[in-house]
């Protein structure tokens, strides 16, 4: 029972691990350095597919870099910016939000503003203009994508702070002499946590999408950093003559966010008091 | 409504079907068969101006789009290669004076008489323009006189031998229209080509239309767009889907798909751009000789021709093609040999290398990302660490950039060479621009005895010795020529100059 219930938090909770792993370990998986050009073996085709050369599994792209390799280091890329924007994020717009829902009146005013200026601008069309204004480097691209990102989570603690603050054992708490802080804390916001993490998985499916669009318009990390989005770009060239260049990280990007938003799914059924009754 | 009136039988559903699909489809099939007509041609060029001023550039391609509304006193012919008159009927070496005779009965789209004094009033805007990029070609001009409507004389500080060169694609501008329009005078571009003016978008078309009252022969194609797109493969799925008509820098590696298509036929012809790394001695580390031994030694041009360019170019053996005047087949090229350079970088003084920023500018030229990453990756070996840095072409090649000899190391190329003194004076000679300021007075006076010289064979010697100090200081990595392929609709009939430049007079379309 407890496997099939909880199959979507299996499978995609599993997909993100074995990333992780692929991220922390690179330099033992990798079979070679992802920036090694070997000019001579360029453009060579997966191994499996009838390449010549056994070496290079997925094959070797426009400069005769291994491909698989370079999806390996790529992992880094996108599990480092996905998990530390949204991490980011999610402090910063946990704590305004719980301000904004807690204390209401002028605060509440002055942060929800705020988050409407940020909201309407598209979340891309936000992130590519903070990046043309920070220039390329990891940490700006880590701080654009989190700026674009936080409104959501604030909106979302803002709410639910709203309604648990009328609730019966908030109330009783702070008529017990509770601090605000206090009680915020230690009674309003665990109880938040349910939808923040359903959010903040989402959330990571989301920024590794835009990672890789920023790296593909060539905003995001400079090009000695290999990324999935920027091997898409460099690939796009040669679609026609050699597809294994954009067909396996594009690969690499559908199979992390399919993982990703099956576990956020998964969370989601679980955390869901009304889907956990249907069920 | 009834659900009745609905009611559709089925033939006629797919008569009136098939109707609207063949309206829609039409155009688009008519399109594709023809895929060029004598009403229009669109041309899709990775490089195209940037402003209305004739003069704030100085780049092949760009001459050859403005050469179909502004004229020359003069042009580039090749096979043979020799000056062909254009404005100008036939000019003469007096001493140090240059006297061109000027074709008559030519007129300026807004219907005034193109005179001498358009001739004069032109080349003082050249040279005293703020934007002006090619003033440094009329910089031993001392007096400029119009005896009378058809005749010019320039006057020099000593003979120049090479004086055709610098009035080749300097385009003739009217002064009735510069005092009629003040400095909305490049706004209405108003020449005496075989094409007029129409509109032009920055970073978008620039459309031209046939002028009717052309003094010379009347070209067969009425409009003319040119549309800058400096992404390769967009380029292609242009040609291939029929909306562009000519494209040029074809990637190597689509040519045996796009050579299967019947629609499109591919022009490749020799280029005469010569491509380098320029050093510039001005910034550390390239003040020193070693250092920049060092990076000839590191970089190995033959590879990247045989793998980037999948054999498609031609490796220098110094600073000029084979064709080129002055060219010395004497010359070798540093082999390359990475650890030598690791040597010479330690006598220099960097025994653990040295940091250094590679300036392109990425679509300009064929695969120069792919260049640059190269020569990057190969540099390393050779004890460099090398950071690419891409900018907008604008940003690299103006006064912020090459121009402004802002830039120590970049990725560059010198279009429609034909003679070595055209490279040598602009790139290596003290003074002449900031490109590379570099500066050595036995070179400088190598150059200037070659340009006084009127004797051919004493000047193709003076530039072989020219040659020989350039090798050994190396101011730069001389890298290779390359094919230039262009894509092109199969019913325009055009041969490709190896200039770079697309002229639409010389296109017609088979019917």
């Amino acid at each position: 029972m407890g496997v099939t219930r909880y199959l979507k938090i299996w499978v995609g909770g599993a997909i993100l691990f074995a990333l992780v792993i692929c991220g922390l370990a690179a330099p033992y998986m990798a079979s070679y350095d992802p920036q090694e050009q070997m000019l001579e073996h360029r453009l060579r085709p997966p191994s499996w597919g009838g390449g010549r050369s056994g070496a290079h599994w997925l094959g070797t792209d426009n400069l005769g870099r291994d491909i698989l390799s370079r999806i390996i280091y790529g992992s880094r890329i996108s599990l480092l910016v996905g998990a530390t924007t949204v991490i980011l994020a999610g402090f910063v717009g946990c704590f305004l939000g719980a301000l904004a829902g807690y204390f209401g009146n002028l605060t509440d005013e002055i942060i929800s503003k705020v988050t409407e200026i940020f909201l309407a601008f598209p979340f891309l069309l936000l992130a590519i203009a903070l990046m043309a204004f920070l220039g390329q480097g990891l940490l700006n691209l880590i701080l654009a994508l989190m700026l674009s990102r936080w409104v959501q989570y604030c909106r979302v603690v803002r709410g639910e702070v709203l309604s648990l603050k009328e609730r019966d054992f908030v109330v009783a708490a702070r008529a017990l002499g509770g601090r605000d802080l206090y009680v915020l804390l230690r009674h309003v916001l665990p109880n938040a946590f349910a939808s923040v993490t359903v959010i903040a998985t989402f959330a990571m499916a989301i920024v590794i999408i835009a990672e890789a669009s920023l790296s593909f318009l060539g905003l995001g990390v400079p090009p000695s950093i290999p990324t999935w989005g920027s091997m898409l770009s460099e690939g796009r060239v040669y679609m026609y003559r050699a597809p294994w260049l954009t067909i396996f990280p594009g690969l690499a990007i559908f199979i992390t966010v399919f993982g990703i938003n099956l576990l956020g799914d998964g969370l989601r059924d679980m955390f869901d008091p009304k889907l956990r009754g249907q069920r | 409504m009834s659900r009745k009136s609905w009611a559709i039988s089925r033939r006629e559903f797919f008569k009136h079907g098939a109707l609207g699909l063949g309206a829609v489809l039409s155009p688009s099939l008519a399109r594709l068969s023809w895929a060029a007509s004598k009403e229009r041609i669109t041309i899709y060029n990775s490089s195209v101006t940037d402003t209305l001023n004739p003069y704030n550039h100085s780049s092949s391609p760009i001459y050859g789009i403005w050469q179909h509304i502004y004229e020359p006193l003069v042009e580039v012919a090749y096979n043979p290669v020799g000056y062909k008159g254009v404005l100008a009927r036939s000019w003469e070496l007096k001493g140090n004076r240059w006297l061109f005779h000027l074709r008559q009965g030519v007129r300026f789209h807004d219907g005034n008489p193109f005179s001498a004094k358009d001739v004069v009033f032109t080349i003082n805007r050249i040279r005293t323009d703020r934007n002006s990029l090619q003033r440094d070609n009329f910089k031993d001009v001392v007096g400029m006189q119009a005896p009378d409507d058809h005749t010019v004389v320039f006057v020099l500080k000593q003979p120049n031998a090479v004086f055709l060169d610098r009035v080749q694609n300097r385009f003739m501008v009217s002064r009735v229209a510069a005092e009629k329009y003040g400095d909305q005078v490049d706004q209405r571009a108003i020449g005496t080509g075989p094409y007029k003016f129409v509109s032009f978008q920055r970073g978008g078309d620039f459309v031209m239309t046939r002028n009717d009252n052309y003094w010379g022969a009347k070209p067969e194609i009425k409009e003319v767009i040119v549309r800058r797109v400096t992404e390769a493969a967009a380029r292609v799925a242009a040609l291939e889907a029929g909306q562009a008509d000519v494209i040029n820098n074809l990637p190597v590696h689509d040519l045996p798909r796009l050579e299967r298509n019947s629609r499109l036929r591919l022009e490749k012809v020799e280029g005469l751009r010569m491509f380098f790394l320029a050093l510039n001695p001005a910034y550390k580390p390239f003040d020193n000789k070693l250092v920049r031994q060092a990076v000839n030694y590191s970089v190995d041009a033959n590879a990247i021709v045989k793998n980037i360019f999948e054999g498609s170019g031609f490796v220098l053996n110094g600073p000029l093609g084979p064709h080129v005047i002055g060219y010395d087949p004497g010359h070798k090229r540093y082999p390359y040999d990475p650890k030598k350079a690791r040597e010479l970088l330690a006598k220099a003084g960097y025994p653990g290398g040295v940091e250094v920023k590679l300036y392109f500018s990425a679509g300009r030229y064929p695969q120069d990302r792919e260049v640059c990453q190269v020569v990057g990756a190969q540099m390393e070996k050779g004890g460099f660490k090398v950071e690419l840095v891409n900018q907008e072409w604008a940003v690299f090649w103006g006064t912020s950039g090459v121009n402004g000899g802002k830039l120590p190391f970049y990725y560059i190329g010198r279009g429609s060479l034909v003679d070595a003194d055209t490279l040598y004076d602009q790139y290596f000679r003290t003074g002449t621009t900031k490109r590379v300021s570099y500066s050595n007075p036995e070179f400088d006076k190598l150059i200037e005895e070659e340009q006084k010289s009127a004797n051919p064979k004493k000047r193709v010697a003076l530039l072989q010795q020219a040659g020989k100090i350039l090798m050994e200081e190396v101011p730069f990595v001389p890298l290779y020529n390359l094919a230039d392929l262009y894509g092109v609709a199969s019913n325009v009939v055009w041969k490709a100059r190896p200039d770079e430049k697309i002229w639409v007079w010389d296109m017609s379309i088979k019917s």
